[in-house]
């Protein structure tokens, strides 16, 4: 007797951990998971980490995306309680925006000069140069 | 004594390495070429004594007592001489006037060599400075302990025994190339030559380094226990900077070396290699990393480093804004060529370096801002990880491969691109099909299909480009391709087949924990795992507790021992997983903790990690690449083997020869 109490116990320990029903709702659970830093280990995230309090907070996940919290409703449920810290993912508005858009911003702005240099520096009759040797790198 | 010795012979290598680069930068000729060499000797036998008194375990060694055990098996003895800050400083010596005396015996005699001898004995010069008078590895006790403090159980490992070699061959080998960078600027001499010299060392430096970070991220994912191969961790982006701006380097001195193009460009990505590799080892070793108030709290190390970053960095800098404006640019050339197509190259690659320093010092300078209360402390935190890099370079990446068959096929000067779009068609095709089946068969995640599409067209497209050199020799003329062109065709191969393994692994692996008690069992995709049980082990310096699991697929059964062991010398944890390897990916098994009030229950973690292989075979290729091109190199210096020479362009346009001043 005693012994199928504690395997109904284990069994529901087992179901914490257990995943979602609805297959689409999990996988944005593991992918919220991954981008949330476990508070008490280093430099590693809730999914990967086996720290009591990743277990809970895997958890917290899973509750908030299974009653209909979208992921910008649990990361902002996280960043509330643990600060900007919580989150890989930096915050995508005020100063974050330059942020995101600096390697973008960056990679048009030296590729326009350079297209742009290119382009002006205008186009004489410029044949391909022949290859014997395979073409190579060094050819 | 030994100590002593080892000690002394680096005081010698100091004299040396001083002679060295004042003879090398003045009177140049015998001097500094025997010096150089003398200097290398001089390291080696100093790295060899500090060996000694690891495996001997010399206690009355500080570095030793405190970073070696008698229970430690022999070969993490010796790996224990560079795994610590004195002795990896000591291999950074070492390595450094390696590369030094290496130059001296297989550098053609000139202005070039003695000059680049010159600047690498002053680099030499200030790295045992730092060593000697900062962190000598060297120093005794008084009162030796009698047994050591052991090594970081983490780094009892031979992946990690071998990563530090590697990383600095890859790390202080750009210290050369910004040598024969600053020595060309010296003399003014950056022109085709200057390119051809320097690329044997830019491609020993960066395949040296790809398999150095591979080797790291090989441990990280079977020695972490977490699975994961890459997490954009500081101490991961430190090393990737440079290898970025080493993959642009190995590029442009391509189109340096053919055309005498974008000289002024290649002499900066070379100092900038060596300036960023400096600035990883500042990150990594001035504890400013883990966080910004251990810094402040022992600024020595990261000041120092800080200094020779801003000499080195400012004087080459200095120097080539002195040139740069002589140097040559080279012949016109149209967009659309295989010029065009490795500037694109480089733009890319350049602003993915840059964007990986972004994303890594942001976040410290925002915590320094709060420590000196320029924003709110509160507020002064910040993580950049995953989903940044994620969502912003492997876009950046993945649209510059698509333009990478199209180039490896450009001729230089003009591509006529119809033609090569033409024959490339069935390359396309098979590129798209296996996008569509990677979003059909992995849940229409569309970053998925993308990478699987780009990869896929990366490896076929390479495979036909090599097809169409072959030309119509049939099989036979496949041996007889130019080894440059299998060094670029593996090297390419190697990015494409990394990019399917890690899209497709990173997008469809399958991690999950599970509680259980023995004798309970645990599904997933297919695969039963059987928890029999833990039982204790003793290993020669830990105690392991080792799990007993059974696992059962498609009706063979076999068994699989996850570990825990704990180092009572350290006083530390760690996990050693158990890995069954299948066709499709490696299947994983990590023994957690127990579960607190459960006693009996542990966690086990299983996970899926579909193509890891291609991860790590795919970064293996890139350097296999990279040093058949160095050995092709080589062979082509030796007119014995290759009596062809390269520098007369076969169509009778005379580059021209940039010397300039």
């Amino acid at each position: 007797m005693k012994a199928a109490i504690l395997i109904a116990f284990l069994l529901q320990g087992a179901a914490s951990e257990a995943p979602l029903p609805d297959a689409g709702k999990e996988a944005r659970a593991q992918t919220l998971m991954r981008e949330l830093r476990c508070v008490v280990c280093e430099n590693e995230p809730i999914s990967q980490s086996t720290a009591d309090i990743a277990v809970d907070m895997r958890r917290v996940v899973r509750a908030q995306i299974d009653k209909g919290s979208s992921d910008t409703e649990v990361r902002q449920y996280f960043v509330d309680r643990y600060g900007q810290f919580v989150s890989f993912r930096p915050p995508m508005d005020g100063w974050g925006i330059a942020l995101w858009a600096f390697p973008f911003l960056l990679l048009a702005g030296v590729g326009g000069l350079v297209g742009f240099r290119a382009l002006r520096a205008g186009k004489r009759d410029l044949t391909p140069l022949p290859d014997d040797r395979g073409g190579g790198p060094d050819a | 004594m030994i100590a002593e010795l080892g000690h002394l012979l680096a005081f010698l290598a100091l004299a040396t390495a001083a002679a060295q680069s004042v003879l090398g930068l003045t009177t140049g000729g015998e001097a500094p070429r025997r010096l150089a060499v003398a200097t290398g000797m001089f390291l080696v036998l100093s790295m060899l004594t500090l060996v000694i008194s690891f495996v001997r375990l010399d206690f009355s060694v500080a570095l030793v007592a405190k970073n070696s055990h008698s229970l430690k098996p022999i070969i993490y003895r010796i790996a224990g001489a560079w795994g610590n800050h004195e002795g990896s400083m000591l291999l950074w010596c070492v390595i450094m006037a390696g590369y030094g005396a290496a130059a001296a015996l297989f550098m053609r005699n000139d202005r070039l060599r003695d000059r680049a001898l010159g600047v690498q004995g002053l680099l030499t010069l200030g790295s045992l400075a730092y060593l000697l008078f900062a962190s000598s590895p060297f120093t005794r006790l008084a009162d030796p302990p009698l047994d050591g403090g052991g090594l970081n159980p983490l780094l009892q490992d031979p992946a990690v025994a071998l990563h530090p070699p590697f990383l600095y061959m890859g790390y202080v080998g750009m210290s050369f190339v910004f040598s024969i960078a600053a020595a060309g600027l010296i003399n003014g001499q950056i022109d085709r030559e200057w390119a051809k010299r320097v690329r044997p060392w830019a491609l020993t430096a960066w395949s040296s380094l790809t398999i150095g970070i591979a080797l790291g991220a090989i441990w990280a994912y079977y020695e972490l226990g977490w699975g994961g191969w890459w997490f954009w961790d500081p101490v991961e982006n430190a090393s990737f900077m440079p290898w970025l701006v080493g993959a642009a380097l190995v590029h442009s001195l391509i189109v340096t070396e053919k055309r005498g193009g974008m000289a002024a460009w290649t002499v900066f990505l070379a100092v900038l290699s060596f300036c960023l590799a400096l600035l990883g080892t500042f990150l990594v070793r001035s504890g400013v990393m883990t966080s910004v108030h251990a810094f402040a709290t022992d600024p020595t190390r990261g000041l120092v480093l800080l200094a020779g970053l801003g000499v080195a960095g400012g004087a080459a800098l200095a120097l080539f804004a002195w040139r740069a404006p002589k140097i040559p640019t080279g012949p016109e050339f149209d967009p659309v060529s295989r010029e065009g197509a490795l500037i694109l190259n480089n733009l890319f690659l350049s602003v993915g370096a840059a964007l990986v320093l972004l994303g890594t010092v942001t976040p410290m300078v925002v915590q320094w801002l709060g420590e000196i209360k320029v924003i709110p402390p509160e507020s002064a935190s910040l993580s950049i990880g995953e989903p940044y890099f994620q969502l912003t370079l492997a876009p950046m990446i993945a649209v510059l491969l698509l333009f990478l068959p199209l180039a490896q096929a450009a001729p230089w000067r003009k591509a006529d691109l119809s033609p090569i779009l033409k024959w490339l068609t069935p390359a396309i095709a098979v590129a798209v099909v296996a996008g569509l089946v990677a979003l059909a068969l992995g849940g229409w995640g569309i970053w998925l299909g993308f990478g699987v599409l780009v990869g896929t067209w990366v490896v076929v497209g390479v495979g036909f480009d090599l097809w169409r050199r072959v030309g119509d020799g049939g099989f036979g003329r496949v041996l007889r391709l130019p080894l440059t062109v299998w060094g670029m065709a593996i090297a390419h191969i190697g990015v494409g087949i990394f990019v399917i393994g890690a899209t497709v692994e990173t997008a469809t692996r399958t991690e999950r924990t599970f509680p259980l008690a023995a004798g309970q069992s645990a599904e997933m995709a297919g695969w039963t795992f059987e928890f029999l049980g833990v039982r204790p082990v003793e290993g020669p310096n830990y105690y392991s507790t080792l799990a007993d699991v059974r696992v059962t697929h498609g009706g063979t059964t076999e068994m699989i021992y996850p570990e825990k062991r704990f180092y009572p010398v350290a006083d530390t944890s760690t996990t050693e997983v158990a890995i069954r390897k299948t066709l499709g990916g490696d299947v994983y098994v990590a023994l957690g903790d127990t579960i607190r009030d459960q006693p009996g229950v542990w966690r086990l973690r299983i996970a899926h990690h579909p193509l890891i292989d291609w991860v790590f075979g795919g970064s293996a290729l890139i350097a296999v690449g990279g040093f058949i091109s160095l050995v092709a190199r080589m062979r082509r210096r030796n007119p014995a083997v290759a009596p062809e020479t390269t520098a007369v362009e076969p169509s009778g346009e005379k580059a021209p020869v940039g010397v300039v001043a």
